[in-house]
């Protein structure tokens, strides 16, 4: 087993883990031999998508695996201990004191009919050895310490009662005050908005660095990767493909996995023409045995000896290393830079012309107490939104939770009935919904589902509307052999891909995509994004393209609309807001999504956006984001500023923009 | 929470109201009506219109409903047929004897199921499944035995057989021991059921709260297994249990109307079956009505308790 | 009382032969729990249509030379006070059990999908009025509702058979009300209403074939419910009254006479739980039947 043998003073050094469940439907090997080390105070990050063994991996460690679960073979080290022999009461004795853990989802994670006190202080006392007040300054302490205001208070408080975000600094604190050496986090921050994300990600930068605690941060984005990590780990199907630190790995990737999802990430010097680069195919299924290499059937470099053996971590540079027959990886051969093919633009000849007009659009939901009138309770989900957008045009809607975004997309389908404004869309608009689970009739052939519109709206007869899903259906890239298939036997992007083309049937003027690639994995994204941006080519069809994920809205929208609390505030050319954001809002968005590039990641000031996403619940006057605006003034509270409806250029809705 | 309980009160309210209703007009849709139905062939002609006027069958309906809700609620519950004793007094000496039946058994229901199905859900969580296997399968067998069956047979072996405990004979309250040997076979045929039900879903309930994400988190924070289960997984699991509680109790008001027929216990039960055999459908639709209160009402307060439980509703 | 010859038993049966011939053929049954189903009740249904042509004395014909036998060749059940084969009385009540409990489900099922479907897909007053009374029907304990109805309905096979229905139905309403309310906010509702298609197209298309699965599943269970309180009704002599067999007032005729004859009580008790078991059982392998998933 090749992999460079780690100094002396090692924390964690993992040698040839291997971890199985045995499942009714089989032995699915979840991780296949993974040898890595992590140093103290090192920040590791461990990147892969679904199936590639990564959370797997981290619960092996602690041996925390669900059945049917089970550490199949190789050793554990930590500070010198084999601890994969150790029994059971020995390693209760090491989770929590020695290693920590942060979980995904701060939802779920903590206990809900328990306090914060109740869950924090028991740990503390165990682990530390002390008294019960002293435990308990001990949690106030750390509680402080991640950001939660008057912590006194809030530990008596039951975990419904936080947000999200809050409930993660929870979860943090718990982890970090028993003082582990290693805290293992597992994707802590997926679950969180953007602008909560990039605090939570400092606090941990800051926390850990503090502590001297190392940390094996377990992630898909690459860049959080960059802002945050010391080394890399890159997994794929329950191997390390590549490993090394962070600045060589972006520099200089040498496995064709690493390169290829570095290269599907729209960056900032991308433009529109170019085709962003896709991998094709999915992840393999680990229940079956893997011959040769894993990556294979994606790779553009394969050749006959990857079938065969599989490769092993060689070295590549110093404590840099990859599993690949190509020591360069795709560099050489069919290169990521050529796969940039220029898109073909339509050439249109029709009058521009407004194909969405939304006027003064507010929808607020009232929940009426029977018993209690006054408690009532009004969401001013969205509270007057003015928007345009022309014929095959791309209008980019950004946000994040509770600004009322996917409420809009419903009022645009008439899935909502609005509480006042106008609504005017040219024909039947359709969209393309988040959730590929359950955007289909289980129960109806995807035959029938991309049928069922012309069905509906009585387009044709039998023989024109066989023909025209025969159509669509190739239109998205898929063998018309599918028609005859199930939902449940697509995989997530070929089930967005169906639900794109039942969207097109009808051939509407307009598709809103609510989040369409929120559900896919990483190296899926990119194509789903190339066949949206294809069609709106090929079909003039204009997108409401509704998304948290900057990075792609800004590749693929021409306008973009930034909404808070609502309201739309900022509004212009996709390029222009994001090279120049004027809203304090925008620009602190665009300062929180990590962009995959340690060197320019180094340099930004990284001074996150304080406070908690506010509720529609309770609307302020004046600016909504008067509550965590860096630059406001009594007038930003008093006085709301007005964003003038349909101007074409750039609006922003702020009393000292630039 | 308060607006909740008095959400539910109301709802409570109006299921008692249409319960009394449908009873009501029940009993006026006897083919031939009530008075032909009780009198039977005895009475015909002007003694049967006789009996009509006397039980107020010729006043207009709303009349006779009113009186009908005024005569429950001032608990009058009138007279049985054949002996002339009021069914309120009755109703009144037979409720202790159902009621301790009752208690008894869900005592000791809790009091075995609950670790029975927690342990069974613990050794499913990690694996050695032949446990929960095991008890799953009897516990569905069990639970299908028709309760008559089961106390037949009980009566065969435990009592017949075996003489372990007397068949018949007379309850008195002055006899405590004697009063535990009648009453103890009834009650384990009647916890018997009442086990299989809730030890499955103490560990339907118990095994899905495994697999939650906080006791992960408590597992990452060094507790064991054993102390995850006490301080996590059961006040998690109690939720849904109590839930159960409520609605298995209509179960064990049906179990005792057969174990009393079998057991000639002088319950509540035993009064229904006898009305039923004098043809006193008044009677009958009385007690049922009043079996159906109680399980209404026991409803009602398990679902206030199960949300006292749960903090996330106390706002 | 209606004689209750094979004749209008098989045409009962005949629906439940194809289905489980159908199941049989169907490789899907690989279901430990579906194949010991139907390994208890396909021997229990044969011996129940053979019962005309087998070489044991009729149900209701007595002979008083043979009282109170216990089981033999030629009484495999024994006989009972008045010289009855026991054992021939047991498939006459098997027929009674069987009818009662798919007529309940049936009536359930289709009464729970109809009401259940308008109260949870139009919501509003008309829930509001569906869930009232389903309530006021639940307040009662099952088996104290069927007493309460027969006893003024009067006794026989329609009556019971209306009774357990009435107890049945509104868990029905509920089951299936829930199941539409859940999938009124999927995804593939939304998709539809984008193309302006109408409610009834939204229930018949998409709802309804959805919820159709786990009410089967239920009706299952539902019947061997009610083949249960059918029994107890007659046990208390309250459902189907002798001469005419049930399982329920068979084993009350041997409730005097426990001691002496215990098969009279406990052998017909025997074969109800196993029905019971049986299509308990069953609806595992239905489940998995009309599980799309579990077709590769």
């Amino acid at each position: 087993m090749n992999y460079q043998a780690p100094l002396q003073t090692a924390l964690l050094e993992v040698q040839d883990l291997k971890t199985e469940f045995h499942t009714d439907g089989g032995t699915v090997t979840a991780v296949d031999g993974v040898s890595f080390a992590i140093e103290r105070g090192e920040r590791v990050a461990v990147v892969g998508e679904s199936g590639s063994g990564k959370s797997a991996m981290a619960m092996s460690i602690l041996r925390l695996l669900a059945y049917p679960g089970i550490v199949a073979g190789g050793k554990v080290i930590l500070e010198g201990t084999d601890i994969t022999t150790l029994s059971e009461r020995k390693l209760n004795s090491i989770r929590g004191r020695i290693v920590g853990t942060v979980f995904q989802d701060p939802m779920s994670s903590l206990d809900p009919v328990m306090t914060v006190a109740k869950q924090m202080i028991a740990p503390i006392m165990r682990n530390l050895g002390l008294s019960k007040d002293d435990a308990r300054a001990e949690a106030i302490k750390w509680l402080d310490k991640v950001g939660i205001p008057e912590p006194e208070r809030r530990i008596e408080a039951y975990p419904y009662e936080m947000s999200g975000g809050m409930r993660q600094r929870v979860m943090i604190a718990m982890a970090l005050s028993c003082n582990p050496q290693l805290v293992i986090a597992d994707e802590p921050t997926t679950a969180l908005d953007v602008t909560i994300q990039a605090q939570i990600v400092e606090l941990m930068k800051t926390l850990t660095a503090e502590a001297g605690a190392a940390m094996m941060f377990i992630t898909h984005d690459m860049g959080l990767v960059a802002r945050f990590a010391h080394k890399v780990a890159v997994m794929y199907a329950g191997r390390i493909v590549e490993f090394g630190p962070v600045d060589e790995i972006f520099a200089n990737p040498c496995h064709p996995y690493t390169q290829s999802l570095l290269g599907t990430i729209p960056s900032a010097d991308m433009v529109k023409e170019d085709r962003l680069p896709q991998i094709e195919g999915t992840p393999p299924d680990m229940k079956f045995p893997i011959k040769g290499c894993a990556y294979k059937d994606r790779c553009a470099g394969a050749h006959d000896r990857c079938a065969v053996e599989a490769p092993v971590l060689d070295s590549r540079g110093p404590h840099h290393t990859a599993a690949c027959w190509l020591p360069k990886g795709l560099e050489n051969t069919k290169s990521l830079k050529t796969e940039k093919t220029q898109r073909k633009l339509r050439n249109d000849n029709t009058e521009p012309h407004v194909v969405v007009e939304l006027n003064e659009l507010r929808k607020h939901f009232v929940s009426n107490q029977v018993f209690s009138p006054s408690k009532s309770m009004t969401v001013r989900a969205v509270n007057g939104v003015n928007l345009r957008v022309w014929n095959g045009q791309t209008l980019g809607v950004v946000g994040e939770s509770g600004c009322g975004k996917s409420t809009v997309a419903r009022l645009m389908l008439g899935l909502e009935k609005p509480t006042s404004g106008d609504i005017f869309i040219a024909g039947l608009p359709q969209m393309v919904f988040q959730d590929p689970a359950s955007s289909f009739n289980p129960k109806m052939k995807i035959g029938a589902i991309l049928e069922e519109p012309l069905v509906v709206k009585n387009v044709g007869d039998k023989h024109s509307r066989t023909e025209k899903i025969q159509t669509l259906i190739r239109q998205v890239g898929l063998d018309p052999s599918y028609l005859s298939r199930y939902p449940h036997q697509l995989s997530g992007g070929q089930k967005q891909r169906v639900a794109v083309a039942r969207a097109l049937a009808l051939n509407p003027a307009v598709v809103v995509a609510d989040e369409p690639t929120s559900a896919l994995d990483v190296s899926v994204r990119a194509q789903i994004i190339n066949l949206l941006a294809d069609l709106k080519d090929e079909l003039g069809v204009s997108f409401v393209f509704i998304s948290h994920d900057l990075l792609t809205v800004r590749y693929i929208s021409d306008q973009i609309a930034v909404m808070y609390l609502g309201e739309v505030v900022e509004y212009g050319p996709a390029d222009e807001v994001f090279a120049h954001p004027a809203h304090p809002y925008t620009r602190a968005l665009i300062d929180a999504v990590p962009v995959p590039n340690p060197a320019i990641e180094k340099t930004r000031t990284n001074a996150p956006l304080s406070g908690e996403l506010p509720s529609p619940l309770n609307l302020p006057t004046g600016c909504p984001f008067a509550s965590r605006c860096p630059m406001v003034t009594d007038r930003c509270r008093a006085e709301k500023p007005i964003l003038p409806p349909h101007k074409t250029s750039r609006q922003v809705a702020c009393h000292y923009a630039q | 929470m308060a607006d909740y309980a008095v959400k539910k009160f109301f709802q409570l309210i109006v299921t008692i109201f249409g319960v009394v209703t449908l009873v009501f007009f029940t009993l006026r849709f006897i083919p031939g009506d009530a008075a032909s139905a009780m009198a039977g062939d005895t009475l015909s002609g002007a003694a049967l219109e006789n009996l009509r006027e006397k039980m107020g069958l010729n006043e207009p309906l709303l009349s006779q409903y009113l009186s009908y809700l005024k005569s429950l609620v001032m608990f009058d519950l009138g007279e049985t047929l054949t002996t002339r004793l009021p069914v309120g007094g009755l109703l009144l000496k037979a409720l202790p004897i159902t009621l301790s039946m009752a208690i008894a058994t869900i005592i000791l229901t809790v009091t075995i199921s609950i670790p029975l199905g927690t342990l069974a859900a613990f050794m499913a969580h990690k694996g050695r499944r032949w446990l929960d296997n095991g008890l799953t399968g009897m516990a569905m067998i069990v639970d299908l035995m028709p309760s008559f069956w089961t106390a037949l047979v009980f009566l065969l072996i435990f009592s017949l057989t075996l003489g372990w405990f007397p068949a018949s004979g007379q309850l008195t309250w002055e006899d405590p021991w004697a009063l535990v040997q009648r009453l103890a076979l009834p009650v384990m045929v009647l916890s018997i059921t009442q086990i299989a039900t809730m030890a499955r879903i103490t560990r339907t309930s118990v095994l899905e709260v495994l697999s939650e994400d906080y006791v992960r988190t408590a597992r990452s924070l060094g507790w064991s297994e054993l102390q995850v289960l006490f301080r996590h997984a059961l006040k998690n699991a109690a939720l849904p249990i109590a839930t159960v509680i409520g609605l298995s109790f209509g179960n064990l008001l049906n179990g005792t109307v057969i174990v009393e027929f079998i057991f000639t216990i002088p319950g509540v039960g035993n009064l229904l079956i006898n009305g039923i055999n004098s043809r006193d459908y008044q009677m009958v639709q009385t007690l049922i009505v009043f079996y159906a209160l109680l399980f209404v009402t026991i409803n009602f307060v398990t679902d206030l308790i199960y949300r006292t439980l749960d903090p996330r509703v106390q706002f | 009382m209606a004689d209750l010859s094979i004749k209008s038993a098989a045409t009962v049966t005949p629906g439940l032969h194809k289905a489980l011939a159908a199941a049989r053929r169907n490789p899907l049954i690989t279901n430990i729990k579906a194949r010991i189903s139907l390994f208890i009740l396909i021997p229990i249904l044969t011996l129940m249509i053979l019962a005309p042509v087998l070489p044991i004395q009729a149900p209701l014909e007595t002979n008083l030379r043979a009282l109170l036998e216990s089981p033999s060749l030629t009484h495999l059940f024994g006989t009972d006070k008045m010289g009855r084969d026991i054992f021939s009385r047991t498939l006459a009540g098997i027929q009674v059990s069987l009818l009662v409990g798919f007529s309940v489900a049936g009536i359930a099922l289709v009464s729970g999908m109809i009401f259940g479907t308008l109260a949870g897909f139009y919501g509003g007053i008309l829930d509001r009025v569906i869930m009232t009374i389903v309530d006021i029907f639940l307040a009662f304990p099952s088996l104290l509702l069927a007493i309460g109805l027969v006893s003024v309905m009067g006794t026989g096979l329609i009556p019971v058979i209306l009774a357990i229905s009435l107890a049945d139905v509104p868990r029905f309403i509920r089951l299936q009300r829930s199941q539409v309310i859940s999938l009124r906010s999927r995804a593939f509702i939304d998709a539809a209403r984008t193309v302006e298609a109408s409610q009834y197209w939204l229930m018949s298309r998409h709802i309804v074939p959805n919820t159709i699965a786990p009410m089967l599943v239920a009706g299952s269970i539902a019947a061997a419910n009610a083949i249960l309180i059918e029994a107890s009704l007659s046990f208390l002599g309250l459902g189907i009254m002798p001469p005419e067999p049930s399982l329920g007032n068979v084993v009350r005729d041997g409730q005097l006479y426990l001691e002496q004859a215990w098969w009279i009580s406990t052998l017909p008790g025997v074969v109800i739980l196993l029905i019971a078991i049986g299509l308990h059982f069953l609806s595992d392998g239905v489940r998995e039947l009309l599980d799309p998933r579990s077709r590769k």
